[in-house]
């Protein structure tokens, strides 16, 4: 019987995730190799990359890591176009500063585009051109967006701007990359219960906006996302692209 | 019952306004009864703005700034007494396929279709913002944005980014300035008969399939526009925020 049904199977493929060691780029690298794809972890603390490389190998997949800012153009670019495999990419690191928008710093505008939008662009880039150049006959590069790509949050005037923007980069990128077969998503999640996130939510009315602003009134777990994002990797969405899988519960549903 | 388009007693700004959009929106504001702060480059475009705006007994004062630079924009604000309407409109594009955009051209167009976008937007407000009336009478920002802040498009990926992430910027705006009844909207139009689009349907081909994809057949006109932008800075629109004005012949609908 023809089977209906297509498994979440990355068996021998190779991804690249950036933000790797912490909150959903951890998770997501867990994920990936639990569904049998071998890991490239970027990441900036060698003690974490480290520690993940123990959780990855147990999983029985190949795990390679570089220890590197991804707003250095030129030792991203020296390491992605010497890699000999490459299928998919999880562009996941990014920041927040949150402020109001009449208090927005000048550092703070730079640091968020620098990682939000001008690197998470670079990556993007040298990462197509390398799947190119390496004949893959399908890919997949999934963007970590958030529902601040969809919608607006209190002090988040420049964390939206950035988010928005990697919504259009999405969408222009499926339309450039199609003819590759490479397809390109974004995964819009909720607030995530993550490292970076702790301190916002230890913050009692806080906990309480984000639980009321989601009909589902729970916080979203990195697993949602990280499953989320592995969906979109494997040839289970061979026919997807170009789109938003939105994780939030029902925030932008309102 | 009827509401009308009238800006009288109220001061725009207009950056961008020498040519194309950014002129057609100036004296369209001028038209409805607002005095009209046009910003640009070129002295010689301003010159014959603030000709044509004198001729229909409108009133404007022109400034030649960069937007892009910052302390010369703030300069020009502080010459200015007061300001009810920003219409942000400066921007440009240059298109390339996305394996093949160069580092300095997604640079150049970031840093001015968000970058100096923000830093305008931003100034402007805290200016708004200091006018002692400024919750009765209201404020207006309108952001130039497109239907490229909507959908994809090939060879358009870095406007496409920068687009999306300035519809990203109006809704944070929205939200935060929505306390002092100032109003943030974009306008998104498709392509529209103005001298930049003329340069790029000089390639018939490009124009002939660019038409195909509006379902009404023909380009916007810069009229179409600018009616849509004074709509927008006028009280007509007083209960609309954080939304998008679509003029695009059915393009987004598709």
């Amino acid at each position: 019987m023809t089977k209906f049904l297509k498994d979440i199977n990355l068996k021998g493929k190779t991804a690249l995730i950036t933000g790797a060691t912490k909150g959903l780029g951890r998770g997501t690298a867990i994920a990936v190799a639990q569904a049998g794809g071998n890991i490239i972890a970027i990441g900036r603390n060698q003690l974490e990359l480290n520690t993940l490389e123990k959780t990855i190998k147990k999983l029985k997949v190949k795990y390679k890591s570089f220890n590197c800012d991804v707003n250095d153009y030129d030792k991203m670019k020296s390491f992605i176009t010497n890699l000999k495999n490459l299928d998919i990419l999880v562009n996941n690191a990014g920041t927040n500063i949150p402020e109001a928008f009449l208090n927005v710093k000048k550092t703070s505008l730079d640091t968020i585009l620098n990682v939000n939008t001008k690197a998470v662009f670079n990556i993007a880039q040298l990462c197509a051109n390398q799947i190119i150049k390496l004949k893959k006959k399908k890919a997949s590069i999934i963007n970590i967006s958030s529902i601040f790509g969809l919608v607006a949050g209190q002090k988040r005037t420049v964390y939206s701007m950035t988010k928005f923007g990697v919504e259009g980069l999405t969408k222009g990128m499926a339309l450039d990359l199609a003819k590759y077969n490479i397809r390109v998503n974004s995964v819009c999640p909720n607030i995530v219960l993550t490292p970076r996130t702790k301190k916002y939510f230890n913050d009692k009315v806080y906990n309480k906006y984000v639980k009321e602003s989601t009909p589902l009134n729970k916080v979203v777990k990195v697993s949602d996302v990280a499953t989320a994002v592995t969906f979109l990797a494997s040839e289970a969405s061979s026919m997807i692209t170009g789109t938003s899988l939105i994780i939030d519960g029902g925030w932008t549903a309102k | 019952m009827l509401k009308k388009i009238n800006l009288k007693g109220k001061t725009a700004l207009v950056t961008g306004a020498g040519k194309g959009l950014g002129k057609a929106c100036a004296i369209a504001l001028a038209e409805a009864g607002a005095r009209v702060i046009v910003i640009s480059r070129t002295k010689k475009d301003l010159d014959k703005v603030n000709k044509i705006i004198k001729k229909t007994k409108g009133s404007s004062k022109s400034f030649v700034c960069d937007v892009t630079d910052q302390a010369a924009f703030e300069v020009v604000l502080k010459k200015i007494n007061r300001l009810d309407i920003l219409v942000n409109n400066a921007g440009t594009n240059r298109p390339e396929h996305f394996t093949k955009v160069k580092t300095k051209n997604m640079e150049y167009l970031t840093n001015l279709n968000m970058k100096a976008v923000f830093n305008i937007a931003q100034s402007c407000s805290k200016k708004m913002v200091k006018f002692k009336n400024r919750k009765k009478i209201g404020g207006s920002i309108v952001h130039m944005s497109s239907q490229l802040g909507k959908v994809g498009c090939e060879g358009r990926n870095v406007y496409n980014m920068n687009k999306f992430g300035v519809e990203g910027l109006a809704r944070g705006m929205a939200c935060e300035l929505a306390k002092y009844n100032i109003r943030v909207n974009t306008v998104c139009p498709t392509f529209v008969e103005t001298p930049m689009v003329k340069k790029f349907f000089k390639n018939k081909k490009f124009k002939n399939k660019m038409l195909k994809n509006i379902p009404l057949g023909r380009l916007a006109k810069e009229s179409d526009v600018a009616t849509a932008v004074a709509f927008l800075a006028a009280d007509t629109s007083e209960m609309i925020t954080g939304t998008s004005l679509v003029v695009d012949g059915g393009w987004t609908a598709r």
